[in-house]
């Protein structure tokens, strides 16, 4: 599907999303720090992290091959390549065939198989068992967003994120229905497990009981860090983006210049909503078993199953 | 007083008593108020029997009595003063043994008497909502009572029952809230008249037929639940057994009746929205099932009150049979059978809980010879064994030679053939059982002691019924069961 | 307040309903299953005192007061009063697996969804979704009646029937008439009351939960 929004415009959601990422990650370290009566690191840490990363040098285990070093920059680029199909600021289909929702989560799982590979290369402990339990949680979190993707999508006719925005309207009070109460509740239930924090994983942690994802990112060192860290904030960015595109698109209703920044503005409140939802999620639960994780998520399931039957029946 | 007003002076009586009865602490004054009472009902209960003979159908506000509500009353007051006159004897027995607690007697007569008051209720309702809440209100009431003597045992039982018939009362509940949103239809607007059975049973041919059908399986299930429909029955013979012996014969002979009434209302506005094919096939299925299921258990039984318990979903699944085959034999035999086992199941626990009271134990092994301990409460038992058996001249041969009568007539050759293996396993099932209790040598821990006189006045009362409606059906009895079958047929 | 905008309402309410009873199936402690059900009675008032303000019809709105009162406050206070006080074990456990409730619940979800479609006329006349939706929950509540050992989550299931019963007939024939709604919530009350005596007393005497009691078989 295309439509009218240039290529440049894309090109430029997609450098915003990639270096407001970490911003994101900031906040949220931010505020589960004031949650718990720290004084925290700042909203600027991960950029200085990114920074000190990108600096160093790499070293690599004897075991890993060449794949291993050319593993992280397939997953930036895998990660970035699906902000491009996220709308910030436009309502409506590229100028050009894009790309849809179900490309955006094949991008993604498509990051994660890679990372999952370049753990297992390395031929580490913790790198396996780190891939393995990450593949536990994965069969369960990507159908489950399919399916909310393919239940607002029937409504739409179609699952180009851009179109799916256009087609809500600019009051997406009054377009939510019933099946999107049980979609969003499935979003809200996945949202910490895409995103790899508490509930389901840990992201502050590196014992090893604890970790899914970062048990996967453990013997990358120096720049390729650097570019796994990107990937999981633009990753998480990503996420974000694509819930608000689903059930919060507003479209600009004034034209040109002052639309889009009311655009660009409401985007940035949507974001930080979630974001707020993320740390209060993160700082009032604690970690789950990995055993009770599919129990978890079948909750999330069984929302979206039934925000899908509520759509078709 | 006018008919109308007994209507609803019949479920006050019960009531007062059960408030005057907890005045009191004296197990004497408490069994004559008890027996009094009962009395009183079933003064009432004849009273209006004989207005609704001489001038049809009685209705004021939410409660109506017609023929078919009759059969059911003049069953309940009978029992209700058998069981009072047994339960004379029986509570100075279970008190002496320590089985009833002298301080707790008062609240056991008056929970009794709330449950009685409130199957009436359930009998004389019109209106569907109150036939429900009645209905609900006996598991209540029953559900206390079924736990206490206060044992663990017990306490399971009642557990299982009050959470295994609200969640059948759940779907009967659905299942009314169905039918009503049908009638408010088809009326056009909602209100009290909607809930109304005899309203509805005049608009329900142009009842939705979809719904309606709906709305009566999750009412078969629901109520069914209540009777002990198979495959709902499961909580029966734990309630059953282990509730006192009067409580048991009220639960068995009167309470499972009532949900089999409530069944019947639907049935008759089912029949008349979707056509009679529907619930007829509907309940023949329910009632096939029962006989079935009930069998083998009955067999392998070794809790006398056990078997009893079993023998009520058998015999419930029988007059479910009956209603299925339909017709005017099948009803009719249906709505006799449920006189007549209500009787003989009543007569049978109390044998059984003389037996049991007697030897200390309710295990079939242990009570042995009880012809030579107890010749008149052991006569009773075998009376009532082979009438449940289905032996003539008893009541029940006759009711279940009109159902065979009516499943032949109709064509059910499967089900007759199944009903009939099944009945003669269990005749000879019983027949052993009995046999083997009551001939031989009296087991050496059964108690000497001279046989109480109140519970075999009582057994004397239902077994005289039992024998009588097996020689023959006089006309005071017949008329209403005809009557009442036409409400139900055409 | 014009006829759609009720119909989505109502629509959005019952989307919430089954929210609240996957929570239900799901709940892995006690505590979270009486909040869902407190939870979901509260829905239910709403439900009732929008469809009063629709119709005009006052009792509707005596309805939704007694279910907020009693299904949505005292009840759900009582459960939680047993359990502080028994110290119960908090974990529920489940007859079948977690994941196979969870799997029957969306079963039940769709075969009342197909149950209503199949009505024909009457169905029409009904508001949107609140057929299925009633049908659900009260199939879903027995569900959990049935397959959870622990009594308090027996009677947390009980009441989720009810739930269920109450909405349909709520948007079936906006309630039924006011007595027989108000004789249903007594003996809501009065089972659950004996209910508790009997979970109380069974466990004062014997150290174990009256649904876990299993030594009558046969």
């Amino acid at each position: 599907m295309t439509g009218n929004w240039p290529l440049e415009l894309v090109l430029a959601e997609m450098t915003v999303l990639v270096l407001l990422g970490p911003l994101v990650t900031g906040a949220i370290q931010q505020m589960k720090a004031r949650l718990q009566c720290r004084q925290g690191a700042g909203v600027f840490q991960p950029y200085r992290d990114l920074v000190k990363l990108f600096r160093k040098g790499t070293v690599q285990a004897d075991t890993a091959s060449g794949l291993f070093r050319v593993v992280p920059v397939f997953v930036l680029a895998a990660t970035v390549a699906a902000g491009a199909l996220v709308p910030v600021v436009r309502v409506g289909p590229a100028a050009f065939p894009l790309g849809d929702a179900v490309m955006l989560l094949g991008l993604l799982a498509l990051a994660r198989f890679l990372t999952a590979i370049g753990a297992l290369d390395a031929g580490g402990a913790f790198g396996g068992m780190g891939a393995s339990r990450e593949m536990t949680v994965a069969p369960l979190v990507e159908p489950v967003l399919m399916m909310v993707v393919f239940s607002t999508a029937i409504a739409a006719g179609t699952t180009e994120l851009g179109a799916l925005a256009a087609h809500r309207g600019s009051s997406w009070m009054l377009a939510w229905g019933a099946p999107d109460f049980l979609g969003f509740a499935a979003m809200l239930v996945l949202l910490p497990a895409e995103t790899g924090r508490i509930p389901v994983d840990n992201p502050d942690t590196h014992l090893e009981l604890t970790m899914l994802h970062e048990g996967m990112l453990l013997e990358h060192s120096g720049p390729g860090l650097g570019c796994m860290l990107l990937a999981s904030h633009t990753r998480q960015i990503v996420t974000l983006g694509l819930v608000a595109a689903l059930f919060f698109p507003v479209a600009p209703p004034y034209g040109g210049a002052a639309g889009l920044l009311v655009a660009a503005a409401a985007f940035a409140a949507k974001i930080l909503a979630l974001a707020i939802y993320l740390a209060l999620v993160e700082s009032s639960y604690a970690k789950l078993r990995l055993f009770r994780v599919p129990q978890y998520l079948g909750v999330g399931f069984v929302c979206a199953l039934m925000a899908l039957a509520l759509r078709i029946l | 007083m006018t008919a109308e007003t007994l209507l609803w002076v019949l479920p006050l009586v019960p009531t007062l008593t059960a408030l005057v009865m907890l005045t009191t602490g004296d197990r004497r004054i408490l069994s004559a108020i008890d027996v009094g009472s009962s009395a009183i009902l079933a003064g009432l209960a004849l009273l209006l029997a004989r207005e609704v003979a001489a001038g049809g159908p009685r209705a004021l506000g939410v409660l109506r009595i017609d023929d078919l509500g009759l059969v059911f009353l003049l069953l309940l007051v009978v029992l209700t003063l058998a069981v009072s006159i047994y339960t004379v004897g029986w509570l100075r027995q279970a008190v002496a043994v320590g089985n009833m607690k002298a301080e707790s007697i008062r609240l056991y007569f008056a929970l009794v008497h709330l449950f009685v008051a409130t199957m009436v209720v359930t009998v004389l309702a019109d209106n569907l909502g109150v036939l429900w809440i009645a209905m609900e209100g006996t598991t209540i009431t029953s559900a206390v009572l079924v736990g206490y003597h206060g044992h663990h045992h017990g306490l399971e039982a009642a557990w299982k029952y009050i959470i295994v018939t609200t969640i059948g009362i759940s779907f009967g509940l659905f299942g009314t809230v169905l039918i009503y949103a049908a009638a408010a239809a088809s009326q056009g607007s909602a209100g009290p008249g909607a809930m109304s059975w005899s309203a509805i049973m005049q608009v329900a041919p142009t009842l939705d037929p979809g719904i309606v059908r709906i709305g009566f399986i999750f009412v078969v299930v629901g109520y069914g639940t209540k009777a002990g429909l198979a495959p709902m029955h499961l909580w029966l013979p734990d309630a059953h057994s282990q509730a006192p012996t009067p409580v048991s014969a009220l639960l068995s002979g009167i309470l499972i009746k009532c949900a089999l009434l409530g069944i019947i209302r639907f049935q008759t506005i089912a029949a008349a929205a979707a056509g009679p094919a529907f619930p007829a096939g509907v309940l023949l299925v329910f009632g096939l099932i029962s006989v079935v299921v009930a069998t083998p258990f009955i067999l392998a039984q070794h809790d006398i009150k056990r078997l009893l318990g079993y023998h009520s979903v058998e015999h419930v699944g029988i007059v479910a049979l009956g209603l299925g085959f339909g017709g005017p034999v099948g009803t009719y035999g249906a709505l006799l059978h449920v006189v007549n086992h209500g009787v003989t199941k009543a007569l049978a626990f109390f044998a059984a809980g003389t037996a049991i009271a007697r030897y200390g134990s309710r295990d079939m092994r242990v009570i042995r010879g009880l012809l030579g301990v107890a010749p008149f409460g052991a006569t009773f038992l075998m009376l009532a064994a082979l009438s449940l058996a289905g032996v003539p001249p008893f009541s029940i041969f006759v009711s279940e030679l009109m159902v065979l009568r009516a499943g032949i007539g109709g064509g059910h050759w499967v089900a007759i053939g199944i009903f009939l293996a099944m009945v003669v396993v269990i005749f000879a099932g019983l027949l052993h059982h009995a046999g083997a209790m009551a001939f031989g040598e009296p087991t050496a821990t059964a108690s000497r002691e001279p046989e109480a006189r109140s519970p075999l006045v009582g057994m004397a009362l239902l077994a005289a019924i039992m024998i009588l409606l097996g020689l023959t059906i006089p006309a005071t009895i017949d008329e209403p069961l005809r009557r009442a079958t036409e409400i139900i047929v055409d | 307040m014009s006829a759609d905008t009720v119909q989505t309402l109502i629509d959005d309410l019952g989307a919430l309903l089954l929210f609240t009873m996957i929570l239900i199936v799901a709940a892995g402690q006690i505590y979270r299953a009486i909040y869902a059900v407190a939870a979901q009675s509260l829905l239910i008032a709403i439900a009732g005192g929008i469809l009063a303000i629709s119709t005009g019809n006052p009792d509707l709105w005596v309805i939704a007061g007694i279910t907020l009162g009693v299904k949505a406050i005292t009840l759900p206070w009582v459960l939680h009063w047993v359990v502080r006080r028994m110290d119960v074990r908090r974990e529920i456990e489940p007859v079948i697996p977690i994941a196979a409730t969870l799997a029957l619940a969306v079963l039940i979800v769709v075969v009342s969804f197909q149950l209503s479609a199949s009505l024909g006329p009457v169905r029409q006349a009904i508001t949107g979704n609140a057929l299925p939706v009633g049908i659900a929950l009260t199939l879903t509540g027995v569900l959990v009646m049935a397959t959870r050992k622990t009594a308090l989550t027996q009677m947390v299931g009980l009441f989720a029937s009810e739930n269920g019963i109450f909405f349909t007939a709520m948007a079936v024939t906006q309630g039924m008439p006011l007595i027989i709604e108000i004789g249903v919530i007594l003996d809501v009350i009065l089972a659950a009351l004996v209910m508790t005596i009997m979970v109380l007393r069974v466990r004062s005497t014997v150290d174990a939960d009256i649904a876990d009691l299993d030594r009558l078989r046969g």
